[in-house]
Parts: structure tokens; sequence; C-alpha cells
């Protein structure tokens, strides 16, 4: 399999629609535009296509509430707030092949019967916003978006809105909030936003990797693209790599590569052969795992039975210099500093865990500090508004559960010995 | 019907409610803390969670719906834990202050954690710190007690629609903030204070004063400032008034209050309260007993009518007093002196715009529940802001406007402005012409019904097309054709209409095209109303033409009723209204007057020339609470007793009659027993026990009021048209008078505010509300300030014919460049006292709106 | 007050949203790029001409890490120090920027050039440390290269 995310990236000029247009983008979205909307629906159900986004949920399902519901306009949005540390992935899509995802967005959006799109665009991100900006101008120039695409009637309007520095404005409700101009903080689900959403209108909202997919089911159609990867979980995956190995960054892979083969095949391995001492293989919060536990296919379904989970592809290794009492702190502190503040749990438990885990660190833990710790996560696990505040607890009681040991001579030798 | 299971308990259902409401219906309780039952759902403190069977996850019973044959758990061992832990949680950064905080005793947090909360605490770092904030003068703010339920910001936000707070940063930096940082800048609703489950937020005018539970007494009663009519209830430590709040499940109000309202009180305990009856001596007011004051005006009062007539002799009654008060009143007038000269400043628009509209559309036309406003699909506002006026029921058009209505403005109406309003603002003097221009177009969209031809034939003739509008009033043809449209469109419209039509010129034709504008719209209409018993006093037969009930003097069937109730002729002429009285007595002609809690030296226009006129007057009675400038003329002041500490009813805008319940002692009487006690001085006999008494012989006599009791009224049954009938069949001829043009063009005008945390002087007796807003000032456009280089503060020369104030300016960026905005509130800073009127000869109302005023900068 | 062009490219956002609320966060940028910071004028440009009630855009805005509250440098100096750059020695240079330029966290240096914050995670952690200064990405940082980058801004 060629590349399909990441195809013709290495061209210096391949945001720009020709360049695009000349590696063959924007020959699906005419294809799909002779299709029913449904029939695009029904590909994507047979190509199993799941979000990229971190949940793992089944695009043609979301899809199919939103389009059953009466209400007008609908609004098909684009997660891009790629907030979860250790996460690139969609950067290089937004900055380096934009038309992609304009292409997958503009079939998504006439599957759906949208109308209006929006990228939400992470703040951190200026330079793909000028980036989207001009591709977008391009591709309504080009008759692939507005009033009238391609001469066939079909209208589908695509702006970005960027955020200002909020994690949570990753999560899909919160994310609707800032883009209706107020906090990102979580709403109450039901209603579910795939009827009343954005705007209280029906709303989709996927990931950037997710939509970028669409041509290319578009292309060879569902059946063939759910023989990519796993069978419960299809398509090709972009894995970021970061930390301690050889050659980090975004690989695209069949879904379900194993996580050793991606650190050790096509990362070229620990970073000057030292040692492996653990992996977060989704981004900051999934649960951390041990060098004997990578022999995992990284998709959305097996993780989960191999104690992670795949959230955002997102894998960062660690070698044996790395101090993981002081890695759990520095991502508590990230959860206390990125808390919205709406559930008590999380507000304050956040924070809690952070203080004992700076005082740990600091070598000023005291004898129950670890129980302490798991009696507070578990205080707030599965007590909290939105899966952020679950996400703190699980990192520390995996952490504990994995490395326990290293808490303990933290607290016992009453410093770090990585200082 | 749904059925659902909460602790083997199986709960029927009608409609789908939260977990929690179908708990609380069935007697299980919940703990909730962000829970609010005013307010959106937040589903932030997780104190509510719930086991429910088949979902993985507790659930917040607060914001799950039920479904039927859902199985719900709230207390297992499960939850018992959950419960601790989030207390734990919350109590991690509480500075457990209780002992210092005043909200001890009423706290939901300090409840909370006797009841579930953790033994001890387990954490050991620094508490979150922030400062105790004074900077407000009536708020405390203190952060390091909120637990970020939001409750505030939802109240304030999302039901008093002042969004003048908010929480900020995020996560566990977070609290709430007004937008300063410090000083609040917002409606002083102290709504957020109501909703507040701990001491994060407080009132300052009770601070350290007493803790809740040293409250005995507990009085509901009514508002004493406006129309609206809000219950209040008065807490009272050691026979004073520690707290004014509202009541959850009030009718009218409903949970919320006004700054007024809420604020307000203090002027009971106000230590310029008059103590004792005073008597001229020698041009000065020297204290006197009650029994030399009482004889002496009944002495004076019976030399002057057997001298005199009846007909020298005038009383002005009190929309302040109860009704039992002003039955008392009139009767008196009519029955010991003889004389219809009765009246109030209900005259000042209330009472002739009601009139006008009643002999229109029938008695009862304006008695319109409040709270109905919201379900208006479009609400007219016309001549004043309601959401300073009448502040609860402002909050019912922004709720109208929540709920996807919308609000038509005539012109720009400030506390509205965040409502979408779509508004027409006419030039100066061409709002005759725009209303003109409505009816047009809804004739023409509309057609005329046809069943009342009288007021047809009056709006036949009007045809103004949307260009005349544009070229005459300056309202571009496409915004005068989105209003009009927006209005035609509506079904279930209503109109709110203030004083400031009947006090323009021409303003009853203004009235008489509104009046067409409601019936060719088929809408309600509600009158803002001023005082909080200014329906009543009419009601009550304060008017030199009308009898108890309402009921014309001019008939002699209704007279008869009264003569034969009396038993004591009533002299069928009618009286004076309140300012023909100041013509009578500038002219020498009126002998004496008796006024009973008002202050018309201050409260009638061109007061300079009222003082003068009453300073005729042979002999001035006066009952008040204060010594106010009327006072200070009379020759016997009586000291009457306040609200709060006096039994009787107010009959609000709806003509809803309300209890008012005496919350506290004062020594001395009530208005409608002195003037009982001078009766009895004269030989006449005018004896009740008490207010209850007085209300059975008008419930006895006055038709409308026929078979109501207190014990109904407590109730809250005594809505519009009670049992008693309303009167038929007596329409008049539709009279109008089209008042004078005027060509505005480089002129200022002097204008009245009425504004949010005043009402009459009365208000700025009461200290937090004069911190609030703390004395007159003069609001002019930016346009007007920088032609003569004035900024907000600096002093500024107010001229008219009349007289000049030296004022500070305020510059206010919504106003138009033809007026001066002043307050009549102020003692000696009054607008009034720079105003001239004329009156209309229909409404009688005064016509204010001609006032030319000079504007000059005075250097420091 | 927002100057004319301002106002203009406001409005023009405006128009991309069916209400004017949700242009809330591009106004506060822009209000922000034109003020310097969110100062109460900032808040009473932007409510003004959105009709947002100013306490809650101010609300709304310290919700967001990226608004700016206080007076800042001519440049701004974000340098991520989560996980991917801490453990490839983002503090090293958290220090190093301390030491060598006066430069703190959450500071300005006194000539005004540059200001300094510490972000989360920013999106380059496969060429980690990296920093973004105002809109530029710097990737594999090191003293050196700080030191090569700060030139560059005056
Ligand atoms: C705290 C939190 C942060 C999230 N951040 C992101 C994000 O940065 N990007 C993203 O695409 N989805 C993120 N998600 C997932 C979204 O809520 C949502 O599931 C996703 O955008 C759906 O798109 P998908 O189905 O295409 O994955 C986050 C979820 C949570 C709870
Ligand atoms: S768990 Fe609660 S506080 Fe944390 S981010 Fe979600 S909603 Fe906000
Ligand atoms: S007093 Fe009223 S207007 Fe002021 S902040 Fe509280 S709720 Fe809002
Ligand atoms: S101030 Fe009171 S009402 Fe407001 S969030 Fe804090 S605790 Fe809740
Ligand atoms: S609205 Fe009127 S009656 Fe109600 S609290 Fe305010 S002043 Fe009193
Ligand atoms: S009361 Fe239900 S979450 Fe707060
Ligand atoms: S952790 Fe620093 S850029 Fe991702």
């Amino acid at each position: 399999m060629g590349k399909v995310l990441l195809k013709n990236i290495e061209n210096p000029d391949s945001a720009d629609i020709n360049e695009y247009k000349k590696a063959g983008g924007y020959s699906n979205l005419p294809k799909a535009l002779e299709k029913q909307p449904k029939e695009i629906i029904e590909e994507v159900k047979k190509a199993g296509l799941r979000g990229r986004g971190g949940a793992g949920f089944p695009v043609a399902m979301k899809w199919t509430f939103a389009s059953a519901d009466p209400k007008f306009p609908k609004y098909l949005l684009c997660n891009a707030d790629e907030g979860e540390p250790g996460t690139f992935k969609d950067r290089p899509i937004l900055e380096k092949n934009p038309h992609l995802l304009i292409e997958g967005m503009a079939i998504s959006g006439y599957a759906l019967g949208a109308e209006y799109g929006y990228i939400y665009l992470r703040g951190e991100y200026p330079e793909a916003k000028n980036i989207l900006n001009r591709a977008i101008k391009q591709a309504n120039d080009n008759g692939f978006l507005g009033d009238n695409i391609l001469g066939k009637g079909i209208k589908f309007h695509l702006a970005v809105h960027q955020g200002a520095g909020a994690y949570i404005c990753g999560e899909e409700t919160a994310l609707i909030e800032s883009l209706e101009g107020d906090k990102g903080q979580p709403r109450i689900k039901p209603p579910f936003p795939v009827n009343v959403g954005v705007f209280a209108k029906p709303t989709v909202v996927n990931n950037v990797e997710t939509l970028s997919n669409l041509p290319y089911i578009i292309e060879i159609g569902g059946d063939a693209y759910s023989k990519i990867g796993t069978p419960d979980c299809p398509g090709p995956k972009l894995y970021c790599v970061s930390g301690h190995v050889e050659k980090p960054g975004v690989y695209e892979l069949p879904m379900g590569t194993i996580l050793r083969d991606i650190i050790y095949t096509h990362c070229g391995g620990i970073k000057g052969g030292r040692k492996l001492k653990a992996v977060i293989p989704g981004g900051a919060t999934t649960p951390i795992l041990p060098p004997d536990k990578i022999d995992c296919p990284m998709d959305f379904v097996n993780m989960p039975k191999h104690g992670s989970m795949l959230g955002s592809g997102a894998v960062i290794v660690m070698d044996e210099s790395v101090c993981l009492v002081k890695v759990c702190y520095r991502i508590l502190k990230f959860l206390e500093h990125e808390s919205c503040g709406k559930c008590t749990p999380c507000r304050e438990g956040t924070g809690w865990l952070r203080s004992i885990l700076g005082r740990v660190e600091g070598g000023e833990g005291m004898e129950g500090d670890i129980d302490l710790m798991l009696s507070v996560s578990g205080n707030m696990m599965g007590k909290t508004f939105c899966p952020l505040g679950d996400g703190a607890a699980s990192v520390v009681q995996n952490f504990i559960k994995h490395f326990r040991p290293e808490f303990e001579e933290h607290i016992k030798n009453a410093k770090c010995r990585f200082k | 019907m749904i059925k659902v299971t909460i602790n083997g308990k199986e709960i029927e259902l009608e409609k789908p409610v939260t977990v929690l409401e179908a708990a609380r219906s069935a007697g299980i309780k919940i703990p909730t803390l962000c829970y609010h039952e005013q307010l959106e759902k937040y589903g932030g403190c997780r104190l509510c969670l719930v086991e429910v069977e088949k979902i993985p996850r507790l659930q917040t019973a607060c914001t799950l719906m039920v479904t039927d044959g859902m199985v719900v758990r709230t207390e297992t061992p499960q939850i018992a834990d959950v419960r601790r832990g989030i207390l734990e949680f919350l109590l991690i950064n509480h500075p457990l202050d209780c002992p210092y905080c005043d909200k001890a005793g009423e706290c939901e947090l300090q409840d909370l954690v006797e009841k579930y909360g953790p033994a001890k605490g387990r954490y050991k770092e620094k508490k979150r710190k922030a400062p105790e904030s004074l900077e407000d003068p009536v708020f405390v703010r203190n952060m390091e007690r909120c637990v970020m339920c939001t409750r505030c910001v939802r109240m304030c936000d999302g039901v008093q629609g002042a969004s003048a707070i908010a929480i900020i940063n995020r996560g566990g930096h977070s609290h709430m903030e007004p937008f300063s940082g410090g000083k609040y800048d917002c409606e002083y609703c102290g709504n957020c204070v109501s909703v507040c489950p701990v001491g994060a937020i407080m009132s300052r005018l009770h601070r350290h004063s007493y803790r809740p539970w040293q409250v005995k007494e507990k009085t509901e009663t009514i508002c004493p400032y406006c129309g609206v009519g809000c219950t209040v209830i008065a807490q009272v430590r050691d026979d004073s008034i520690k707290r004014v709040i509202p009541k959850i499940g009030s009718s009218v109000n409903n949970g919320m209050l006004c700054s007024r309202g809420r604020f307000g009180y203090e002027f009971v305990g106000s230590s310029e309260r008059l103590t004792s009856p005073m008597i001229k001596k020698n041009g000065v007011l020297e204290q006197a007993t009650w029994e030399e004051a009482i004889s002496l005006t009944a002495k004076r009062l019976g030399e002057i009518k057997n001298k005199y007539g009846g007909p020298s002799i005038a009383g002005i009654a009190s929309p302040r007093c109860t009704n039992e008060d002003n039955y008392v009143f009139q009767k008196f007038m009519r029955v010991a002196l003889g004389t219809n000269n009765i009246d109030s400043t209900a005259r000042t628009g209330y009472a002739g715009t009601q009139k006008f509209i009643e002999n229109i559309f029938g008695q009862g036309a304006t008695a319109n529940i409040i709270s109905g406003l919201s379900n208006s699909d479009s609400v007219l506002v016309i001549g004043g802001d309601p959401t300073a006026i009448n502040p609860i029921l402002g909050l019912q058009i922004r709720a109208c406007s929540r709920k996807g209505g919308n609000i038509l403005a005539i012109g720009h109406i400030k506390g509205l402005e965040k409502f979408n309003p779509v508004t027409v603002s006419p030039r100066f003097y061409t709002e005759t012409l725009l209303l003109e221009g409505i009816v047009s177009a809804l004739k023409n969209k509309k057609g005329l019904p046809g069943s009342i031809p009288a007021l047809e034939a009056k709006i036949k003739d009007i045809s103004t097309s949307a260009k005349e509008v544009e070229n005459g009033c300056g309202i571009a043809e496409k915004d005068f054709i989105r209003f009009t449209d927006t209005l035609s469109e509506s079904l279930t419209p209503s109109i709110v209409l203030g004083k400031d039509i009947a006090q323009s010129s021409g303003g009853s034709y203004k009235l008489m095209l509104i009046s067409a504008i409601n019936y060719l719209m088929n809408a309600r209409i509600y009158l803002l109303s001023e005082r909080a018993n200014e329906q009543g006093v009419l009601d009550m037969g304060c008017a030199p033409d009308l009898l108890p009930g309402y009921r014309p003097l001019s008939f002699a069937e209704f007279r008869k009723r009264y003569e034969n109730a009396w038993k004591s002729p009533i002299s069928e002429k009618p009286g004076l209204s309140i300012f023909e009285m100041v013509d009578s007595a500038k002219s020498n002609a009126l002998k004496a007057l008796y006024i009973m809690g008002e202050n018309p030296v201050f409260n009638l226009p061109n007061s300079k020339a009222v003082k003068a006129a009453l300073k005729n007057v042979e002999f001035i009675v006066v009952q008040d609470i204060f010594l106010t400038e009327t006072g200070k003329l009379a020759d016997v002041v009586f000291p009457a007793l306040s609200w709060a500490e006096k039994e009787g009813t107010f009959t609000n805008m709806e003509r809803r009659i309300q209890r008012l319940r005496k919350a506290v002692n004062r020594e001395g009487m009530e208005d409608w027993r002195i003037i009982s006690e001078v009766a009895k001085n004269m030989g006449v006999k005018l004896d009740y026990s008490g207010a209850e008494e007085i209300f059975q012989e008008i419930s006895r006599i006055s038709p409308l009021h026929r078979d109501l009791t207190y014990e109904e009224i407590g109730k809250g049954g005594a809505i519009y048209p009670y049992k008693g009938e309303p009167l038929r069949g007596v329409m008049e001829d539709i009279q109008m008078h089209k008042g004078s043009s005027v060509n505005p063009d480089g002129k200022l005008y002097l204008r009245l505010e009425r504004p949010l945390f005043h009402s009459g002087t009365l208000s700025t007796k009461a200290p937090a509300l004069v911190k609030i807003y703390p004395e007159a000032v003069a609001r002019v456009s930016p346009a007007v300030g920088e032609a003569l280089s004035l900024k907000s503060g600096d002093m500024a020369r107010v001229s008219t014919r009349t007289g000049s104030l030296e004022l500070p300016v305020n510059i206010d960026n919504k106003l138009d460049n033809l007026s001066v905005m002043l307050t009549n509130n102020f003692e000696d800073k009054g607008a009034f006292s720079l105003m001239e009127y004329t009156i209309d000869p229909v409404t009688k109302a005064p016509v204010i709106d001609a006032n030319e005023v000079k504007l000059e900068k005075v250097l420091a | 007050m927002l100057n004319e062009a301002a106002v203009k490219e406001l409005n023009e956002i405006r128009q991309k949203y069916p209400n004017a609320r949700a242009a809330l966060l591009p106004a506060l940028y822009i209000a922000q790029r034109e003020f310097g910071h969110l100062s109460p004028e900032a808040y009473e440009a932007v409510s003004e001409i959105l009709g947002v009630p100013k306490a809650i855009a101010r609300g709304v805005a310290t919700f967001y890490v990226m608004y700016k509250h206080k007076p800042m440098g001519r440049n701004i100096v974000q340098l991520c120090t989560n996980v991917s750059c801490m453990i490839l020695g983002a503090e090293k240079l958290v220090d190093f920027l301390k030491n060598k330029h006066g430069l703190e966290p959450g500071g300005t240096t006194s000539d005004g050039r540059f200001s300094m914050v510490i972000m989360e995670c920013i999106g380059a952690c496969g060429t980690a440390p990296a920093m973004l200064v105002n809109d530029d990405f710097y990737e594999n940082l090191t003293e050196k290269y700080i030191e090569e980058i700060l030139g560059k801004y005056k």
C-alpha cells in the first residue's frame, strides 16, 4: 500500500491545490457526488472506519444519526485541536496536505447533508491556520467548496475557527462550546451533538485524520478499504512517535501494527541503543506500559485488551534515564492546568494528585502517599463529568501499577536518583 | 405514564423529569449542590451521583431524565463513598472558617458535610488563597469559600439577564468575579447572593450582625417600592429588619427580587424617621402630643369646612399606603369633609392612561398577569424602560426573548439592549407619526375587525406610509417595515406601556394610537407602575371622579350605593385633580390640604411652583414617615407607621391584591388610624378595630371587591376580577388631544430619568441604594458632552426657565443628542424643580416633554 | 475603541458564523493584537461590536491561555515542557533562558523585547524540544540554536 494520508508530503509545495491535483487529488469528490449521500455512508460503514481522534467510534454510526435528524442546517466540524501531549499526527495533514482534508470534508458534508463546516484548529498551530485559509480559498475558487460545488448545486462552506489554548476543547462538546464563543467546558449528554450540536443543530465532529480517509474510501470502495489493517479496525493509521527512539516522527502504517515493531522496526529502536524503560502508547493520558507489554497490536479494539488504549496513536518512548515519578508528575501538572473546572473531582483531584506527586518527586514524600494517591484517584475515577478527569486518575493508577517500586524508592530515600 | 423504581419504590410519572425530581416527588432525598430549581441544569458538582441499572457509569440525578422501567439506587455503600469523596474534594481548598462566616447555619456545604462528609481531612498542602473582597459597597466576595457551582453566574446570566459576573480563569484557579474584578457594575438585584449555597457572596448590609438561626421572625409581606408587588420575606432580629429575601414559588416574583426590594428596606430603621407629631408654632414645627395634634387638626378642618365649605378642602392620598389607609382617607374626605377633592400622584400618568384604555376595552383591560409576558411571542415596549421601572416585569420580557420571542422597542431601551430588540427610534416629537405609521401598516395587513366601531372611526382615515415615516421620523423604510412585519406576524403579542407616553405632548392621541395597535393585534397591555399601590389608590376611590371599586362618581346608582352604606350624602360634583388642587391653592381658593404619605412639593413637576402655591394654603396636614419638603410646609405633621409596621393590602399592576404583614413594631399609628382619630374628634364615626375590619367593609360595599377575605388574599386568591363585578357598558366618547408640534432642532430638552435603584425619595433613605447610586447626575450623549468639553464627573449647570442646578455629568453613549436626563429622587436635586408642565385635557396628566434646558460647564 | 480596519476585519469574520457570539474568540484575538493585551478597553470594544457582555467576554478569555491579560513583550517565547520535550531536555532550556537571558516563565525582559510562556505540548514532539516564537515554530532546540533564534527578534 502506498501512502494515503501522507501522500506527496515530501513535495515542498504539497499544500498547493495544483500539486494536490497533480497527485490525483480532487478526483474522488466528483465520484462521491455521483453517489447518493446514503450510499457514501454505506461505503463508510463497509469500510469499518473508526474515528481517529481517540475514542475509535464507528464513523458511519455517528453519521447515520446526524443525517436522520430532520433539523437544518447541519454542521460538520473537523477536530484539529490535537492537544494530547505526544500527538503531532494531524499537523502534517494540516500543513502539508490540507486539500486532502478539504476533499474529505466536502465528501463527508455531502454525505451528511451538512452545508457548513468548520475546522476547529488549535491556537498553537498558527502556520496551519494560514495554510488552511489559503487552501480553502483555492478550493472555493476551484468549485470544490461553496454554494454550487462542481456545478452540482451542492452547498458546503468551510471556515477555520482558531482555538486559544485549551486542551479540553478537543473533547467534542467542549469544542462546540468553544466554537460558539464560550468556554470550552463539556456539555451534558444527551442530547448528543448529532442531534443538538453547534448552534443547536445536528452536528458531526470528526478528527482530521478520520476525515482525510474519505477520498481513499471513495477511491477504492469500502470493501477494499476494510481489508487494510485489522478486521475490527481497518485502514491506514498515523502513528506519531517521540522520545528516545532513533527516528522519531509520524508513520503511516496499517492499523494494528505491533507496538514493538513501530518502535524497533520503523523507528530504529531506542536512541543510542539504551534500554527501554516504558512506553506511553496513545498520548500522555493513556495507560503507560512496561517493556514486556509492548507486543500489542496498535488499534482501538486490541489495545484495551493489552491494558492500554490507542488514543491518538502518540507513542512516547522512554529509556532508562527517565524518572517516571517526574513524568507522572508532569502529566498531572498538565491535566491540572487543562482541567476545565466544571466538575469537582477533576478540578480538585488533579491539583491534589499533582501536589502529592510533586512532593514525592521532590524527595518529600510521606509514608502512605502512594495509597493516598490511589484513594484520591479512586475517588475521581468514574465520577467525573468527562474523560479528562478519569484520564488523570488512570494515569496515576497505571504508573503506580507498573512502577510502584520507583515511587516507593523516592519516598524511602527521600530523593530522586535521576537528578 | 413512566414507571421508575428508586430504592425499590415504584414511582409513576406523567411526563419525563429528571431522576432528582422523580426522587423528590417520592420523598427521597438526594444531596445536591450545583443544582438549583430556578437555574439551568449543570451537572458539575457530582454530589448527586446515583446508580442506575444497565448503565455502567454512575449518573448525576440532576441531569439524567427518567425513562420507563429505569431502576435507580441512591443509598448504597458505593454512593456513600462517592459523596464522602466529593465532599472531601470540596473541602480541600475550603477555609473551614465557619465560625466567622455569616452563612453558617444556612450553608448547604456545612449541612452536606455534616450529613455525608468525611470525618477528617487528608489534605496536607497549602489551600488556595484569595483575600476577601470588600471593594463593593453592597457585596462581600470571599472566593476561598466558593465551591464553583456557578449558580451565581447561571442566575445572573441566564435568569436575571444582567450577565455581570463570570467565572474567570480555568480549573482549580478559577473563581467568580464581576468585570472589574472588584466592584460590581450591575443591576444589584442580589439574586446571585440568593442562590449561592455557601458564604462566598453575601450582602454587606447584615455582615456579622446576626446568625441565621437567631432570626426568630420571618414575615412574608410585599415589597414597598413598585407596582409589581413582589413577595418578600423580612427577617427580623431584635425588632429590626436584618435582611429581605425573596421566596421561591411566590406568584409574582418566584424567588427573584430587584435592588430596591432587596436592599431598600433600611429606611424603616432610619434615624431620620419622624417620632412624634409636630405642630407649627410661629412658623416653626415643634413637637406636640398626639392629642394636641389630633384635636388641632379636627378643630381647624371643622372651622374651615364651616367657613368656606367642604370643597375648599382637598386630600392627597398615597400610592405607597395600603388599600385600607386609602379607603378610610377617601371616606373621610367624602363623609367628614363633604368633598370629592381627593386625588394622588397616580394622576401623573397611570390613572389617565388606564382610564383611557379601559374606556375602550372595558375594565380590567390592563389587569394582565406579569408572568404571562414571557409566553408572548412578541413584546412591544414603549414609554419607558421596564427593566428599571418594574424590574421583575422586565425579567419576563428578557425571558420572552430567551424563549425566542421578539422584543419590539420604540426608542432605545437600555435594559433590553442585549436581548436583540427590533428597535425603531423616532426623532424627537415624531413618535406620533411613527405610531400612525404602525397603525396604518397594521390596518393594511390585518384589516379592521369591526368589534369596536368607536375606535375604528378614529383610525379609519389614518394613512401614513413607510416613506412618510422615513422622512418624518428618520427611521429607514426597511427598518420600519421589519418592525411592522415582526409585529404583525406575532400571534400572542403584549404591549408594555410606560408613563412617558402620557407625559408627552399629544399623550392622549398617542394612547389612542397605541390602543389601536392593541386592538388590531389583539394584544395584552401592561401599564408600568412606579408605586406599590398605584392601582389600589384608584380602586379605593382616591380620585376626584371615582368611588371605591373603581366606580364612576357620575353614576347616581353608585353614589346611592355608597350613600346608603356610609349613611351620608356624597356630592355629585367631581372633585379637583391633584393639579387642580395646586391651581386652586395658587388662586387662594384652597384653604386646607390633607396629605397622607405623599410629597407633592417634590413629586409633582414644577415643584417650586407647587411649593409656592401650597404656601398660600391656610392649613396643611401631612402624615408621613419622614419630614419631607411638604411636611416642612405643614401646620400639623403626624408620624405614620411604615409599610413594615402595619397590616393591610396592596393592589399591584396586575390588579392582584396581596397582604402586607407587620414585620416590626413601632410606636405610633397607621395612616388610617390617625385619620380615624381626627374624624372622631370631628364627631364623625370612622372606627375600625384593625385593617381587616376595613377590608371587610370594602368587600361588603365595593362591587369589585365583593366577598373577598384576608384569608383568600393570603392564599394568593385575589386575582382580578376576584369574585366581583367589573364595570361594564359605560363607554364614553373617545376624546383625544393631539398636542402641539415642536421643532427641536439645535435645542436640548430636560427629560426625566426613572432609575433602577431609586423610587421617589424613599430609596434615598436606604443607605445601600445610595451607595449604589449616590447622587443626582445629568446624563448626556458624548456629542453633547464634547460640545461643552464635559467629561463624566465634570460639573455642569443645568438651567431651565424655572431655575438651575449644578450637577455632575455622566456621558452615556446610548443617549440621543437632544436630551439631558435627570432623576427626580435626590432632595434639592430633583428634575421636577426644573420642569414646567401643561395638562393633557383628556388624561389630566402633566406633559413635561417640552422643557428646554441649557447646559454649561462649571469651572472648578 | 478598535480602529476602522480592525472593525472591518472583525465584521468580515463575523459573517463566517450564524451569530455574533460565535465570533467572540476571533474578536478577542483581534482586540489583543490591537490593544497589546486584553485590557478593560479591549473588552469594551469587543462587547460593543458583538454585543457580548464584557464580564462574559472576560470570563471566556481568561479560560484560554493564549489570551494575554497584562502587557507583554514585543516577542513571545513559548517553550514546551511537556513530556516528550521534558525527557529530551526542555527543563535545561528553561534554566538556560532564565540564567542567560533573564527570561522567566510568565515574565518579560526589562527592555520589553521578550516575554516567556511555558507551553503544554505544541505538536512538535517528534522534533523535541520545541518552541514557538510569536507564530514561528523552532524544533530540535539546543542552547546554541536558541541563542541564534533569539538574535532574530528585536
Ligand atoms: C479530553 C479530551 C480531549 C480530546 N482531544 C481530541 C483532540 O485533540 N482531537 C481529536 O480529534 N479528538 C479529541 N478528543 C476526542 C473527541 O471528543 C471526539 O471523540 C473526536 O473528535 C471524534 O472524532 P473521531 O470520531 O473522528 O475520532 C478528545 C476527547 C477528550 C475527552
Ligand atoms: S473531568 Fe470535569 S473538570 Fe475535568 S475537564 Fe472534564 S468536565 Fe472539566
Ligand atoms: S446582583 Fe444581580 S446583576 Fe449583580 S451580579 Fe448578582 S445577579 Fe448579576
Ligand atoms: S460564588 Fe457561590 S454561587 Fe457562585 S460559584 Fe461560588 S459558590 Fe457557587
Ligand atoms: S420589582 Fe418592584 S416590587 Fe419587585 S422587588 Fe423590585 S421594586 Fe419591589
Ligand atoms: S447536583 Fe447534580 S451534579 Fe451537582
Ligand atoms: S511535548 Fe513538547 S511539543 Fe509535544
